[in-house]
C-alpha cells in the first residue's frame, strides 16, 4: 500500500478514472477542443464572464463563511458593477475575480480532506470536496430560481458550459501530462491535491514543503558523492 | 555599558558585509533565471536548425541550468537506496532523458510568450525561490516559480513549480506509485522509463 498516496480505494478509483477518461476522449475533450478553436474570443470571454457572474452568490456565501470580509466586499462590488452589463462584460476588472467553494470553506474550518476519491463524471475529489460540491449546489440561488421558474435550460446549459469551459482551460496541461507522465492517474492525483491546497490558501505563497529540506539537505546543500557515471 | 555598545557596534560592522552578501544572492538568482529562460527560447525557437541538433543544444543548456542528478535522486526518494548501483546509473540516465524531452516539448510549443521575473527570496541558507510569470497573448499569466540551490560553482535549478504544482513533488509521488504497482521493485520503474523515453524520442 502506498501510504503517502492516501488512496485506500485506489483500485475502484482507477476504474472510475478510466471510465471518466473514456467519456472525456469520446465527448468532453472533442467538444471543448472545437469550442476553443471555433468560438470567437469575444464570445468565449462573455461566456466565462457570465458563468463567473452567476456564481457570485455562492462565492460570496463562502467568502463570508470563511470570514474573508475584504474578499466578500470585492465579490459584492463586482456583482453590482457587472449586473449593469448583464454579467456578460466584466466592467469591474479593477477588482480581480476570485473563486471560492464550500470544499475550501470546510478546509479553512480545519476539516481534513479524507481519502482520495475519483467521482463518476466529476473526476478527482475527496469527501470534503464532494460535500462541498453538494452544498454549493444547494445554497445556489440561481439553481432555486431556475427550479421555481422551470428554467431547465439554464440549469443544464450552465452545467454544460461549466464543464466545457473548465476543460478548455486544462487541455494544454493534460495533453502535456499525458505525453510526459509514467502513471497519469498518480500524477493527476498529486496535482489535484497541490492545486486544491493552493486554492485553499487563496494562492498565497506556500511555505516550502518540509520534504524538500529533509532531502535537499542531503542532496544539495551538503557535499554529495558524485555518481560514477557521467552522461 | 560602554563595552556593550562597543560590542554592538563591532557586531554590526561584522554583520553588515554578511547581510549585503546575502541580499545580493536574490538579484543574482533572478538574473540567472532570466538568462536561462532567454537562452532556452532562443534554442527552441530557432526553427531553422534541425530537430535533433536543437534538442542536443537544449540538453546541454538544460544540464547547465538544472541539477538533474539531485532532482532525480529526490524524485526517487527512499527507493534510491533500494536500487543497485547499476540501477541507479541507468535511472539517472533515463530520468535525464525524460525531463529533457518533457521541457523540450514545452518549449517547442513556444509562441511568443514572455517571462517576467518577479521576486526572489531565500528559503534556506542555500536555497532560493524565484517567482515569475509567463505572459500569454490569450488568457491570464501563468505563475511559474523556480527553486534554486546556491553552489560554489553558481546556481542550479532543483525544482520548477507551475501554478503551485511542483514538478519534483508530482514526479516523486508518480514514481512511487509505479514502483509500488510493480511489486516494490525499482526495475519496474526503469521499464516504464525506458518505454516512455523511447516513445517520446520517436515523436
Amino acid at each position: 500500500m502506498n501510504d503517502e498516496a492516501r488512496d485506500p480505494f485506489e483500485p475502484l478509483n482507477r476504474h472510475i478514472f478510466a471510465v471518466n477518461q473514456a467519456i472525456d476522449v469520446a465527448l468532453v475533450r472533442p467538444i471543448a477542443s472545437t469550442y476553443r478553436e471555433v468560438m470567437p474570443a469575444e464570445i468565449k470571454k462573455a461566456v466565462n464572464n457570465f458563468l463567473n457572474y452567476l456564481k457570485s452568490p455562492v462565492i460570496l456565501a463562502n467568502d463570508l463563511l470563511q470570514g474573508e470580509w475584504k474578499r466578500a466586499g470585492e465579490t459584492t462590488e463586482r456583482f453590482f458593477y457587472n449586473t449593469l452589463a448583464l454579467g456578460l462584460v466584466d466592467v469591474a476588472t479593477h477588482i480581480p475575480f476570485h473563486d471560492e467553494d464550500f470544499g475550501q470553506t470546510l478546509a479553512v474550518w480545519g476539516i481534513a480532506e479524507g481519502p482520495y476519491l475519483v467521482l463518476p463524471l466529476i473526476g478527482p475529489s475527496n469527501p470534503r470536496d464532494g460535500i462541498g460540491i453538494a452544498v454549493d449546489w444547494f445554497i445556489d440561488p440561481v439553481y432555486w430560481i431556475s427550479v421555481n421558474n422551470q428554467w431547465d435550460g439554464l440549469i443544464y446549459g450552465r452545467t454544460a458550459a461549466r464543464v466545457i469551459t473548465a476543460r478548455v482551460d486544462t487541455i494544454p496541461a493534460t495533453d502535456d501530462l499525458e505525453r510526459t507522465s509514467l502513471d497519469y492517474y498518480a500524477a493527476i492525483r498529486d496535482i489535484y491535491r497541490q492545486r486544491r491546497a493552493d486554492e485553499i490558501r487563496n494562492r498565497a505563497t506556500r511555505p516550502t514543503p518540509r520534504v524538500f529540506f529533509d532531502q535537499y539537505r542531503a542532496l544539495i546543500i551538503q557535499e554529495q558523492p558524485q555518481p560514477a557515471v557521467t552522461n | 555599558m560602554l563595552d556593550r555598545r562597543l560590542f554592538l557596534a563591532s557586531a554590526a560592522a561584522f554583520c553588515l558585509p554578511a547581510l549585503s552578501a546575502r541580499a545580493a544572492a536574490p538579484e543574482a538568482a533572478k538574473t540567472f533565471v532570466r538568462g536561462l529562460a532567454n537562452e532556452a527560447i532562443e534554442v527552441m525557437g530557432n526553427k531553422g536548425s534541425a530537430g535533433p541538433e536543437r534538442l542536443a543544444k537544449f540538453r546541454e543548456l538544460f544540464k547547465r541550468g538544472f541539477d538533474v542528478d539531485a532532482i532525480g535522486r529526490f524524485v526517487l526518494g527512499r527507493y534510491w537506496r533500494d536500487a543497485t548501483e547499476a540501477e541507479q546509473q541507468e535511472y539517472l540516465r533515463l530520468f535525464e532523458d525524460l525531463i529533457v524531452h518533457t521541457y523540450a516539448g514545452r518549449f517547442s510549443e513556444y509562441s511568443g510568450e514572455t517571462l517576467t521575473v518577479l521576486d526572489a527570496r531565500p528559503e534556506d541558507d542555500r536555497v532560493l525561490l524565484v517567482t515569475s510569470q509567463v505572459n500569454r497573448t490569450a488568457g491570464p499569466p501563468i505563475r511559474l516559480d523556480w527553486r534554486i540551490a546556491e553552489r560554489e560553482g553558481g546556481f542550479k535549478i532543483v525544482d520548477v513549480v507551475i501554478e503551485a504544482v511542483s514538478m519534483s513533488v508530482t514526479q516523486r509521488s508518480e514514481f512511487a506509485s509505479v514502483i509500488q504497482r510493480g511489486g516494490g521493485k525499482v526495475a519496474s520503474l526503469l521499464t516504464a522509463l525506458r518505454d516512455k523515453t523511447k516513445n517520446m524520442q520517436t515523436r
